[in-house]
């Protein structure tokens, strides 16, 4: 069996938020991040799971916290 | 039994409010740590023991987790359409008895019910989302790495909250428990299922040698970890007794609390309302 690169689930992406602010998250499908610009941090998506954990989030340049 | 958390005032809901500042510190297992490590330290342990984590239950319990968690299910009463989230549920145990309990009561017109597991460990997730693709379920359930504590969903946006053999792991349980309050939407149901007071005397001290004396060197053989299972008979008796966790779970704003003793108190079924 061949590993396909898994994706996020469309679904998904729509019910969550960000963790910290709760605020609404983008999706960006080329660096598989989910980002809240509230907060100014980007979350990763690794292997299809999104990962919404405040410290493991990379903080986005010049804005947010 | 000390409580070194101090109680955030429940009414706010600002993930800045989070309870213990920076040198405050709380259990890890019996020994004491500082709370921003607590969080690391249950994650190497579950890291570590992922792969064996199933196995070693079934061990740990004589096979008897998996009728605690068929009870579990089975008070929870599944129904088509319902909206759950399981957190803490790597493995996929509580997910995928929702979903089989769900459709069994399901007529051809009512809709799937679907279940969001969200775990703070990757590697647990993975291990349930193999098991998920193995047992042929790949609908009506998500996986997300999340925080009980700062979960990454809106306010009232799931029909239940389950939590099982999660809520011990949890730096603060009161904060999580606020949280789960949060994404619960109003009618929504709150349930957990965790070791708790043994009840039964006799009972309670055969189960201190067991866990004390058998389930590390048991952890040690299989898990080749001893340390991860040392520290889960710690945990267990940490976590706050059956009456304690109610008076917790009100004061986190559910309603309606009560709880149930599966094995003479060995584990115990708490469940609340969010009004």
């Amino acid at each position: 069996m061949s590993e396909a690169p898994r994706t996020v689930d469309p679904k998904l992406l729509e019910i969550l938020v960000c963790p910290l602010s709760k605020g609404p998250l983008t999706y960006d499908p080329q660096a598989q991040e989910l980002i809240s610009p509230q907060a100014g941090l980007a979350y990763p998506i690794r292997d299809g799971i999104p990962i919404m954990l405040i410290d493991a989030a990379r903080q986005l340049d010049g804005e947010g916290a | 039994m000390t409580e070194l958390n101090t109680p955030a005032d429940p009414s706010s809901e600002s993930p800045a409010a989070a309870p213990s500042g920076v040198g405050a510190t709380t259990h890890f297992g019996f020994r004491t740590v500082k709370t921003e490590e607590k969080q690391h330290l249950v994650r190497e342990v579950f890291d570590s023991v992922a792969s064996n984590y199933d196995l070693m239950n079934d061990l740990m319990s004589g096979g008897v987790h998996r009728l605690w968690k068929d009870r579990f299910i089975e008070m929870l009463a599944p129904r088509p359409g319902q909206k759950l989230l399981d957190v803490a549920g790597g493995t996929g145990d509580i997910a995928f008895r929702f979903l089989s309990q769900a459709q069994k009561r399901q007529k051809d017109d009512q809709p799937d019910a679907s279940v969001t597991v969200c775990d703070i460990n990757g590697e647990m997730l993975r291990v349930g989302r193999d098991r998920a693709v193995n047992r042929n379920i790949l609908r009506n359930i998500e996986w997300v790495e999340g925080d009980a504590q700062h979960l990454p969903f809106p306010d009232a946006s799931f029909d239940a909250y389950t939590i099982a053999f999660g809520l011990r792991n949890v730096t603060d349980i009161d904060l999580a428990m606020r949280e789960a309050r949060r994404v619960l939407k109003p009618g929504g149901r709150f349930m957990c299922l965790e070791f708790s007071k043994v009840v039964m005397p006799v009972l309670d001290q055969l189960y201190d040698v067991y866990s004390f004396k058998i389930l590390p060197v048991m952890g040690q053989v299989v898990a080749r970890n001893r340390e991860a299972y040392q520290y889960l008979a710690e945990s267990i008796r940490q976590f706050p007794p059956q009456e304690q966790m109610i008076e917790r779970m009100k004061k986190a704003g559910l309603s309606q609390c009560s709880y149930r003793n599966l094995s003479g108190g060995i584990a115990a079924i708490h469940s609340g309302w969010r009004i």
